[in-house]
């Protein structure tokens, strides 16, 4: 089946500013919900306006929908839809009108359902878009976007400005999308914002692409906390150098640590002593998250201070 | 709505401004031409201009202004209607893709299935159309201020003129389309336009008067529109086809530009 996006070492260097992106090899496979993470300025921009040849690459190459970016780009723009992060629409023309002439340009779409859409998202059409709030104008955007049923759906930071319903809404539509085997990337900063939603994710930052997981991977390499109360006074040699374990440290009787992955090591090591009590505490896919961006980097703070 | 696709969209875009320049242009052509008898019944022109000297050579080749042929031609086509059309057509041509870029609007408007190039030249056959319908309300205006004046104002010839008006329009109209699609910069682009009109203007003016200026007035676009003086003579195809050519040339330069570029985020 062909990959809905792909990318081979896709790089965008600019000489002095930071948002480029570097050797992104990147594959979203069709009928996914796929959240395109990272802090701002880490090149999720970047990679989205070169999938819709808006920019063009230094080197590398990218297919969306199996197509070229740069040589098939009618017949991809036929086929996908786009909702850039800073939304910027006709001002003068109210809701309506704009649907109206996407639509028009598009090659005619279903009225039927786009005034489905109109209704679900609770947009009022026939307010001229230059009155309307940012969430509003985000509407107008995100009806412009599904009302053409694309095969892909590319959103940039869609969800910002949205009222909790609205957003409700709009993953509900994301929902459908996906299980009438449409693809949906989002690009986001906010990891919570979307965990519930995706299928998987890819994680930017500084330009290169660090991983890309399923959020029910990511849910199994976990990092759990614990903390383990002994009978006695242990050693830390004991504990040390055991696999996956991080952030050993061991006070008298108690031993704090992370773990990532199996437990089993751990366990077997402290069942050499008498153990009162093993208090084991979840992490989030936010600390996962952040583990990818290294705890001491600023990069991570801001994702930690955009989820909070 | 003239929403159906990005020719209409952007004829609906031009309608008040092209609305104002049409009235402009054909208010004041339709004045002078209906006015002109009484005009030149109390001021004795021709010797106006004698006194002028070399000066009065600054306003373009000057004919005989005691008919309405050479009064308009003076007044409004060597100046002050070519200024207009290409403001106009600069001003326009300099917002089609530098203004959907400034705005942001180009993000949107090429994720649908419309290319560089058709953006380009559907907006540039709008700007087309707009400057021909200016020409036309003036045309209607000066043919019926002659006729309310019965004075002698030809309508081939004054037709021939506002061609080779709107031509001058959309050679410079161009040039401003090219810089704005090259910069993404629409004030440049008007900028530099205006500025090329008014540096080609004073060359062409400055060249009947100063001898060292014979040999760069072929560079002046005004040296085509205005050579064969087409108010009186009629339109030369040589010279049409100069400004013609410019115009193509500019159109052409900016797809290929455009098509090339990052676009701005």
């Amino acid at each position: 089946m062909t990959a809905a996006i792909e990318t081979h070492k896709l790089t965008k260097w600019y000489s002095h500013r930071s948002r480029g992106i570097l050797d992104v090899d990147l594959v979203v496979e069709t009928g996914q919900i796929f959240g395109f993470l990272g802090p701002n300025g880490a090149g999720k921009s970047t990679m989205i306006r070169l999938l819709l040849d808006l920019i063009r690459p230094t080197s590398g190459s990218a297919q969306v929908l199996g197509l070229d970016v740069h040589r098939d780009r009618l017949a991809i723009d036929r086929r996908v839809s786009y909702v850039p992060g800073e939304l910027s629409l006709y001002s003068e023309l109210t809701g309506r009108q704009l649907l109206t002439y996407l639509g028009n340009l598009q090659g005619g779409v279903d009225a039927v359902y786009r005034d489905k859409l109109i209704e679900r998202l609770e947009l009022d059409p026939d307010k001229r878009i230059k009155s309307l709030s940012r969430g509003n104008k985000q509407k107008v955007g995100l009806v412009a976007a599904f009302m053409i049923r694309p095969e892909l759906l590319i959103l940039d930071e869609p969800t910002a400005g949205l009222d909790p319903f609205i957003q409700l809404e709009f993953e509900h539509l994301c929902e459908e999308a996906r299980t009438e085997g449409r693809t949906v990337f989002i690009s986001s900063h906010q990891l919570p914002e979307v965990e519930h939603l995706c299928d998987r994710v890819g994680i930017i930052r500084e330009g290169r692409l660090l991983a890309v997981e399923s959020i029910a991977a990511l849910k199994e390499r976990a990092l759990r906390r614990l903390e383990i109360d002994f009978g006695e006074p242990v050693g830390v040699e004991a504990f040390a150098n055991l696999p996956g374990v991080r952030d050993l440290t061991v006070t008298d009787s108690v031993l704090r640590c992370t773990v990532m992955g199996s437990l089993d090591a751990l366990v077997k090591a402290a069942a050499r002593y008498e153990v009162r009590n093993l208090r084991s505490i979840d992490t989030s896919l936010e600390e996962i998250f952040m583990a990818y961006y290294g705890a001491d980097d600023g990069a991570a703070e801001e994702v930690s201070h955009a989820a909070a | 709505m003239l929403l159906h696709n990005v020719f209409t969209k952007t004829i609906r875009d031009l309608r008040w401004p092209t609305f104002w320049v049409a009235l402009g242009m054909g208010a004041m052509t339709g004045y002078f031409a209906v006015l002109f008898p009484t005009y030149s019944k109390i001021v004795d022109l021709n010797s106006i201009l004698e006194k002028m000297g070399p000066a009065a050579k600054l306003m373009g080749d000057i004919g005989d202004v005691s008919t309405l042929v050479g009064f308009l031609h003076i007044e409004l086509f060597s100046m002050i209607l070519p200024a207009l059309i290409v403001t106009y057509a600069a001003g326009m041509a300099s917002g089609f893709t530098a203004g959907e870029e400034s705005r942001g609007t180009i993000d949107v408007l090429l994720s649908y299935p419309v290319s560089r190039s058709r953006l380009i030249l559907e907006k540039s056959l709008a700007v087309v159309l707009g400057s021909v319908l200016a020409a036309v309300v003036v045309w209607i205006l000066g043919i019926g201020g002659a006729a309310a004046s019965a004075s002698v104002l030809p309508p081939d010839r004054l037709a021939e003129a506002l061609f080779m008006l709107v031509l001058l329009g959309l050679a410079f109209g161009a040039v401003a389309l090219a810089i704005s699609a090259a910069t993404g910069n629409r004030a440049a682009a008007i900028g530099a336009a205006v500025g090329l009109m008014v540096v080609m203007y004073l060359v062409d003016a400055l060249a009947s008067i100063v001898d060292g200026l014979g040999a760069v007035r072929p560079l002046s676009l005004f040296h085509y529109y205005m050579g064969n003086d087409p108010l009186r003579n009629g339109i030369s195809l040589t010279d049409a086809g100069v400004l013609a050519a410019v115009a193509v040339v500019f159109l052409i330069l900016s797809v290929v530009i455009f098509e090339r570029r990052d676009l701005a985020a």
